[in-house]
């Protein structure tokens, strides 16, 4: 891609940054929370959500590390999402174990905290933002949304008339 | 990303968090059924409003309990809440590694399309509602969690970049649903698309929109319900497998590029700026 090289003018955040052991801490801070509403959303008893849990610490302290300290520079959530398929690659030792140790955990409920902290994280300068074009944006979404259904169908399309 | 100070001194944040979630999670999801499509309201939802109205940025009340200084600390806290959250999607992808590399040709290709997003909303973004940075966020995705999750690593989720993916990723979240189901319901009578490829597309998005689609396709070609089902499912798991990378190392520079090249001035002003 040509347009990779003008990414390091982006305002993206330096990995130099990154104090690992902080970030450790709070990981396990929000895992804590996350423990306690898997046991709202989900059937786990107290011990095997805290595995559960556990696992994916394991998986997100490793790519914490290695946003840090790899030779060459991936954002963690791409570490992370990588390191969380390699772990259970069903044709591994280690696969089946961890998918079984996670499996059960509910995707939708570790995502609430996120949107709680986001909430408490607003400033006056993004409601600002949302008051001025707020409705453009809203539109734009629904552009989005509908462009990429139609995008896919059309692709799909062609590419199926062309192979039969 | 900078942590934010002693864990005990932001006890007030995490404690205030923890009911917050606690209490979305207790109202659960909320289904509003309008006709074969659905307004879905999710805990993450409910999280976030409650959060925004304790926020004493917007409630100046509030500011007794959550003060100026938790909302300092609370930007930084969500990418890493995000973390547990990709490593679980990663898992999810893992098992079923070998169906994908079995995946056709035209399921693999179709995520192109997704691109698409940048062809068609960028350009009405930047040039006729006149929106700044905030079309690269809005823009550059189908606004997913891994897509939200690549905005705040890169750019914060307090940024322009994080208000344009927030806002499309709260409209897809309450009304992907209904979006998805007329429009695949409005293809589909057409009847210029083949059905396979229009269950393909239906995987693009997240679960709960390609329920619906899959459902209004069912709907339009009732014999053709496994055929539909098993496309789209097995375009959404490829999404969900690629479509990180794609946005990633595709997308996002695409869009960062176009933008560019669109607003020449203001991109080396926001550099200085940094």
């Amino acid at each position: 891609m040509s347009a990779e090289d003008t990414v390091g003018g982006s305002t993206r955040v330096p990995r130099e940054n990154l104090a690992v052991g902080p970030t450790l801490r709070d990981l396990a801070v929000v895992s804590v929370l996350g423990w306690a509403l898997q046991l709202l959303a989900t059937d786990l008893s107290a011990l095997a959500a805290l595995a559960g849990l556990a696992g994916l610490y394991v998986i997100c302290a490793v790519g914490v590390v290695l946003t840090r300290f790899a030779p060459f520079y991936l954002p963690s959530i791409a570490w992370i999402s990588l390191l969380g398929i390699a772990a259970t690659l069903p044709f591994t030792p280690w696969g089946d174990s961890v998918t079984a140790l996670v499996a059960d955990i509910d995707f939708l409920a570790l995502s609430v905290p996120a949107l709680a902290y986001a909430g408490l994280a607003i400033t006056q300068r993004e409601i600002d933002v949302v008051k001025k074009s707020g409705w453009k944006l809203l539109l734009i979404a629904v552009f989005v949304l509908a462009s990429t259904y139609l995008g896919s169908a059309v692709v799909a399309d062609i590419v199926l008339r062309i192979t039969g | 990303m900078r942590a934010p100070g002693n864990v005990l001194d932001m006890w007030r944040l995490h404690v205030a968090v923890l009911v917050i979630a606690l209490i979305a999670q207790l109202i659960d999801v909320r289904e509003i059924p309008l006709g074969p499509a659905a307004i879905l309201l999710l805990p993450l939802l409910y999280a976030f409003l409650l959060s925004v109205l304790l926020n004493p940025h917007v409630v100046g009340a509030v500011s007794k309990i959550v003060r100026k200084r938790e909302v300092k600390a609370a930007s930084p806290m969500i990418v890493i809440t995000i973390m547990p959250f990709i490593a679980k999607f990663g898992t999810t992808i893992g098992p079923s590694f070998e169906e994908l590399i079995e995946a056709g040709p035209a399921l693999l290709l179709q995520e192109i399309g997704n691109l698409a997003t940048v062809a068609i909303a960028f350009p009405l973004a930047v040039w006729v509602f006149k929106l700044r940075r905030e079309s690269i966020g809005a823009t550059f995705s189908v606004a997913r969690e891994p897509n939200l999750a690549i905005i705040v690593d890169r750019y914060g989720l307090k940024s322009p970049e994080g208000t344009g993916v927030m806002v499309v990723y709260v409209v897809g979240t309450v009304f992907g649903t209904l979006i998805f189901s007329v429009l695949a319901s409005l293809l589909a009578s057409l009847g210029f698309f083949a059905p396979e490829a229009l269950a393909m597309a239906c995987g693009v998005g997240s679960g709960s929109m390609l329920a619906a689609c899959s459902g209004a396709l069912s709907g339009t070609w009732p014999g053709m319900e496994d055929t539909v089902v098993a496309l789209s499912g097995a375009s959404n798991l490829l999404t969900y497998a690629t479509g990180l990378y794609v946005s990633l190392f595709v997308a996002l520079p695409l869009v960062e590029w176009l933008y560019k090249k669109a607003r020449p001035g203001e991109a080396s002003a926001a550099r200085k700026e940094n």
